[in-house]
């Protein structure tokens, strides 16, 4: 079993370019990490800054908060299970993380209807000047919950629950689908 | 085209003809047209039969609240019953049908119930059909539905797309007539984020039926120049064809956006929504929804060929179309004069002017003849108008011929969604209408509806409320000056306007024949009369006892009338009788627009475990839990029967080694100083003291002593715990938790976080499970190493992969469960799968779990049903008596949850192999009458144990264990079938766990 | 039913996004209080016609229990906390 090749499975469905050369552009983030980040209830985002201030300038990625106290730390590097652990086993005792790479998964909508397509499923108001670049929301897209992230101009990342990847995925395709 | 088309028309293009039929018979019409306007072009007056009396009906109204002319259109699954032709747009092969007639609408066998009339008065059904109460269901339903009843809805699925959005904004504009525009315009020049919606296709309200040059121009280019301008606001979004039906709390509001109704079948693209549900969130809202023309009361005054005086002078105007070559006017206020006057101005003959004002000033020049102090009070034509009779103030009568009518009694504020939230509008003697209750809630009802009449008016009130509102938003504006200067604009005075010009007349005294208060449901004079004499006068009871105001139109036409009437009656004003309640809808919204995309495959979310491609990969066969698809057995080699399949991989578990896919259980990781307190709070055992490196099967009670869940716990470090919980409950339990921990014990320092879905797990059981895990597993699984209840991380595959690794088990053998990350599930299944082959490892799914359990007496939700204790299930000794203070503790003491009487938990057997009994079946004594004083307790769970060879099952009985090997009588009394059965241990297998500590 | 509640963490959110469990209760009683306080607290609720204490939770958002004051008449919402903060607070 020592040659047992791993490979990563995706939850978003094979064919996940079939639909994205309109114009509006659906596609899966495969690589980078989610981490979960619980504070005792006195903890703050600047506290947390400071606290993960070496691995996060090391790593990169960012801190988007999802509840009091907690938030999800997100980056694009790829990161093998030992440096989570060394990093998990570094923060003081105020500060826990659990490891949620594979639990949230991340897709990136983007083209300029992607405030139209979302509003097909978020109440969230996404317009320009009130969700800023960088500003994120926990909410709900339909029925699935779902953190949204202001990405750019007009592109939008949304990160779900594994277990819902499909069903977001063939949602945010058909919302998308009349302006392709 | 036909004689009844005429010049003009502001909102049809006579460049674009589109072919329609109606009935089956091909007609034309325009672009523009509405499916109403078209057919009166064609000269087609009667469109439909009535809902009662089955009589002949024509078209009322131009707009929302036609009674009549509710026609079916499209076919198959495009079929829309009860669409109004009013608000239908045209378009090329469209296919319309009248409704309420057989075997046609020009012949209708159900005109009988006309003669029958005296006997179909108000309250007939709650009269006729009391007794005997057999005949409800087999004859009196059947006759009543096949003889009532509007259009039939299509048994084809909707092939069309529907879909829902939120929409933000500080100002909504509800209508887009001359108040609305001007508002939106305001706003809009100030920057401030606009939605305006309207349902019609075109901006413009009643400014579309308007002849007046206005600021020079003629209405359309007018309106033309400030779609212009509105277009080229990037901030303002128009929404035409948009139904505002709904005012919602928090200044959320529900409309209906018609996408693509409109179009041929060729151009509908799949990709958009047929129609659009919006639900608006808007900081302030102006109600400029204008009034609506109400009809007069009197005789056969729904004749094809009677129609409201704005709305004839709409089809004149808007759409080219004559409404009769010798029309006669019954109005009650002076706005209605316009309409006279535009007929005379096309060339229309107009016989006569009738009005029971004694002496209007109406400021009315024109030839036509005047009979002031007069009324209508019939009617001829059998199916279409012939003549009218008009009864002069002197007691004469004198009939005129002419073939239509135009009728107005005064104008009804379009108040619905001012008063959607409870407010009850106020009456006003001055406008002789119920008034919206002012800006309520950030709402301001704006132009007609607040009762400013005339254009400039409109404009101006538009403008001004829109500065206001801005205001109150810090956003500051001017208002838009547009229409000052409207050439011939009835009320041009803005001083003058809501002037009282209007003589109500609920009903002409001297009505002859039947007097429509209701078109829609056949209520006249004399139904609301009836309903009086028999003390239904409350309005809302009087509603209900005559229909008034019930089905697809709300009693839009009809409701104020009905006050009116009531009222007269009573001797008091139609402020004391009030209004009945206004909810949503505003008009009928379809069904598909309030499904949404929520059909098919979206009809709700599907949740897929990291195995699920492995598991289909292997041949699962998947069942719906929840919005979860598990795998619930995995046929093979040419099993085609569930249970063949099912048994096998039971007895394969229990010879050799399974893999089952548990993914779904709920995890979650909790953290904080104070997690063991926390646990040891919540759940009715001790788990202070769980050391790491172990896991601890929980029970949880719910506050009122009853047990709410169970599920494992791991220590996984100091301060971490590992949770999991039963699929059914795994949001429940979460939810549960972040209650006690925020609610009940915030000063605890308990952090909690959902990791279903990081997690695959396998559950791994079996005699050579060890052997079979040990060969991917770095680690020591041996017993001294890895004993039951070991919970802890372990290295895979020489070090390429961490999990965690479990030795607990559901199914009573040596079991471990396996969790890795998600992404990494499916090829560490496949591992599982390689190493066990040489074990003859087999996957196997829910079902086969679920006899397993049942083997060895393990409880799920089927036994803990929300009725059962811990001591119930033999579990009394797991409830801490040390323990201060848990979740439960205090109810679970009270006398009836510790009453030996009590059901307990027990198994049974048929005494008989071959016997079989159901889940659900009660248990008797034997010789025991069917009574329920001598029920003993039920049976829980059942399925065939492959290993004994016959059906076993779990029960709650009272005298529990106790009565291991007595027999009793199993009674389904659904299948009306009893059987002997045998009470026993509820471990059915390997009683002493000799298996699963091996 | 309202439609918008605003969440003390997350802003304006529409009803969906919440659970409601129900009105405020009185106070979890001491394990050795007198059975008449237990009962209260798990069985007993007043159901009132105007303004009503309501634990929703937010599901769909940030996942924190609130205490919505809300008029069950009017449907207006008087206040909305975070549920821990009332840990010492009485039944209104």
């Amino acid at each position: 079993m020592r040659d047992f090749l791993l490979h990563n499975v995706s939850p978003f469905p094979a064919d996940e370019t079939a639909n994205g050369h309109g114009n509006m552009q659906i596609r899966a983030l495969r690589d980078g990490f989610v981490f979960h980040l619980l504070g005792r209830s006195d903890t703050d985002t600047a506290t947390v800054e400071k606290t993960i201030a070496a691995p996060i300038a090391d790593l990169g990625g960012e801190l988007r908060q999802l509840a009091p106290y907690q938030w999800f730390w997100v980056g694009n590097a790829t990161l093998s299970q030992e440096r989570v652990a060394e990093i998990s086993a570094a923060l003081p005792s105020m500060l826990a993380l659990t490891d949620q790479t594979h639990g949230r998964v991340r897709l990136v909508v983007s083209g300029p209807q992607v405030r139209s397509v979302l509003a097909k499923g978020a109440m969230i108001d996404l317009a320009d000047d009130v969700f800023a670049i960088g500003q994120s929301v926990m909410t709900q897209i339909g029925h699935i919950g779902a953190m949204i992230t202001r990405t750019g101009d007009a592109e939008f990342e949304i990160m779900v629950l594994r277990s819902f990847a499909e069903s977001l995925w063939h949602e945010i395709h058909q919302m998308a689908a009349e302006f392709n | 085209m036909t004689s009844f088309r005429i010049d003009g028309g502001t909102s049809i293009n006579r460049d674009d003809v589109r072919q329609f039929s109606f009935n089956g018979e091909k007609l034309s019409g325009f672009g523009g047209d509405t499916v109403a306007s078209a057919l009166l072009a064609n000269g087609k007056q009667l469109v439909g039969r009535s809902f009662k009396y089955h009589r002949p009906r024509g078209i009322l109204t131009a707009g929302a609240a036609e009674p009549n002319a509710l026609l079916t259109i499209g076919r198959d699954g495009r079929r829309d019953p009860n669409t109004r032709a009013t608000m239908a747009e045209l378009f090329d092969g469209l296919e319309a049908r009248s409704q309420n007639c057989w075997p046609n609408v020009d012949f209708d066998i159900g005109a009988v119930n006309g003669v029958l009339g005296p006997i179909l008065g108000a309250g007939f059904y709650y009269k006729t059909f009391m007794w005997p109460a057999a005949f409800w269901e087999k004859v009196y339903e059947p006759i009543i539905r096949k003889a009532a009843g509007l259009g039939r809805a299509s048994y084809d699925p909707d092939p069309g797309y529907y879909e829902k959005c939120w929409a933000h904004c500080d100002l909504l504009v509800i209508g887009a007539g001359a108040a609305g525009l001007a508002a939106a315009l305001t706003a809009g020049r100030a920057g401030a984020r606009v939605i305006i919606a309207d349902e019609g296709a075109q901006l413009g309200g009643g400014m579309r039926a308007e002849r007046s040059m206005i600021d020079g121009k003629p209405a359309d280019i007018f309106l033309g120049d400030v779609m212009g301008e509105l277009i080229s606001l990037p901030n303002v979004d128009i929404k035409s064809r948009t139904t505002i039906f709904a005012n919602y709390d928090d200044g959320v509001f529900g409309g209906v956006e018609r996408v693509q109704k409109h179009l041929p079948e060729a151009e509908i693209n799949p990709n958009r929504a047929m129609e659009r549900l919006w639900r608006i969130v808007a900081k302030h809202t102006i109600l400029a929804t204008g009034a609506e023309e109400r009809p007069i009361v009197f005789g056969g005054n729904d004749r094809p060929g009677v129609m409201m005086a704005g709305a004839m002078r709409t089809y004149l105007n808007a759409y080219g179309v004559a409404p009769g070559k010798r029309v006669a006017l019954f109005a009650n206020n002076d706005q209605a004069y316009d309409t006279a006057r535009d007929l005379e101005e096309r060339g229309i003959e107009i016989a006569a002017i009738i009005d029971p004002r004694t002496c209007p000033d109406v400021g009315y020049h024109g030839s036509a003849r005047h009979i002031a102090g007069a009324v209508v009070r019939d009617t001829a034509g059998r199916k279409g108008l012939k003549s009218i009779t008009v009864r002069h103030d002197d007691g004469r009568d004198e009939v005129i011929a002419v073939d239509a009518l135009a009728i107005s009694g005064g104008y009804s504020p379009i108040v619905h969604l001012a008063c959607h939230r409870g407010a009850r509008p106020v009456w006003s003697d001055d406008h002789a209408g119920f008034m919206p209750p002012m800006d309520a809630d950030g709402l301001t009802p704006v132009g007609a509806v607040s009762g400013v009449r005339g254009i400039v008016a409109c404009f101006n009130a538009g403008a001004n409320a829109a500065c206001d509102a801005l205001v109150g938003l810090g956003i500051s504006a001017r208002p838009a000056l547009i229409g000052a200067d409207v050439a011939g604009d009835h009320v041009n005075d803005p001083e003058a306007a809501g002037a009282q010009d209007t003589l109500p007349v609920w009903s002409v005294p001297s009505a002859r024949g039947k007097a429509f208060v209701d078109f829609q449901n056949d209520v006249t004079a004399s139904d609301i009369n009836l309903a009086m004499r028999e003390g239904y006068d409350h309005v809302e009871l009087a509603k209900r006892y005559t229909t008034n105001g019930m089905a697809t139109d709300q009693g839009k036409t009809s409701n104020v009338n009905a006050i009116g009437i009531l009222a007269e009656n009573k001797g008091v004003s139609p402020g004391d009788i009030g209004t009945t309640t206004f909810r949503p809808f505003y008009t009928p919204v379809s069904f598909g627009a309030l499904v949404g995309a929520s059909k098919g495959f979206e009809f709700q979310p599907v949740r897929k475990s990291p195995l699920h491609g492995w598991a289909a990969r292997n041949g699962a066969k998947f069942v719906e839990t929840g919005l979860w698809y598990r795998s619930s057995w995995f046929p093979k080699g040419g099993e085609t029967f569930w249970r063949d399949s099912v048994d096998r991989e039971v007895l394969n578990v229990r010879t050799n080694v399974g893999i089952c896919d548990v993914s779904t259980l709920g995890k979650i990781e909790i953290f904080g100083a104070d997690a063991a307190e926390f646990l040891n709070r919540v759940y009715c055992n001790a788990f202070l003291k769980l050391p790491v490196g172990k896991a601890r099967y929980g029970l949880m009670l719910r506050e009122d002593g009853f047990i709410y869940d169970d599920g494992t716990t791991s220590c996984l470090a100091e301060n971490h715990y590992f949770m999991t919980t039963t699929t059914a409950l795994a949001a429940g339990v979460l939810t549960h938790l972040e209650f006690c921990a925020q609610v009940l014990w915030p000063e605890l320092d308990v952090r909690l976080a959902s990791a279903t879905d990081q997690w695959a797990q396998m559950a791994v059981a079996g005699p050579k499970a060890r052997a079979t895990l040990a060969k991917i597993i770095d680690d020591d699984l041996g017993n001294e190493a890895f004993p039951f209840l070991a919970a802890r991380e372990v290295s895979l595959f020489g070090g390429k992969l961490r999990g965690r690794l479990f030795r607990i088990s559901f199914s009573g053998e040596l079991a471990y469960e396996i969790a890795v990350p998600a992404g990494y599930g499916s090829c560490v299944a496949d591992a599982i799968m390689e190493a066990g082959k040489e074990f003859d490892i087999a996957p196997y799914g829910t079902e086969a779990l679920g006899v397993m359990r049942i083997e060895k007496g393990h409880v799920t939700h089927a036994e803990i049903n929300g009725t059962v204790t811990p001591a119930d299930l033999g579990m009394g000794r797991m409830v801490s008596a040390k323990k201060d203070d848990f979740i439960g503790r205090v109810m679970n003491k009270r006398e009836g949850l510790l009453d030996a009487a009590r059901p307990l938990l027990v198994g049974i057997k048929p005494k008989s192999p071959s016997d079989r009994f159901a889940t659900g079946s009660h248990i008797l004594n034997v010789g025991a009458d069917v009574r329920l004083e001598n029920d003993q307790g039920y049976v829980t769970s059942t399925c065939h144990s492959p290993n004994l060879g016959h059906t076993i099952g779990l029960a709650l009985i009272k005298g529990g264990p106790e009565r291991y090997g007595e027999e009793v009588v199993i009674w389904n009394g659904l299948a009306g079938t009893h059987v002997t059965g045998v009470i026993c241990n509820p471990a059915f297998v390997d009683p002493e766990n000799e298996k699963l500590h091996a | 039913m309202s439609s918008l509640v605003k969440c003390p963490h997350c802003g304006l959110r529409p009803r969906e996004e919440f659970t409601i469990r129900g009105e405020v209760p009185s106070p979890r009683p001491a394990s050795d209080a007198p059975a008449n306080a237990w009962f209260d607290h798990v069985y007993l609720r007043d159901n009132p016609r105007g303004e009503h204490r309501e634990y929703w939770h937010h599901a769909g958002g940030c996942r924190r229990w609130l205490v919505l004051s809300r008029n069950t008449i009017t449907h207006d919402i008087s206040a909305v906390v975070d549920a821990s903060t009332l840990k010492a607070g009485t039944k209104s």
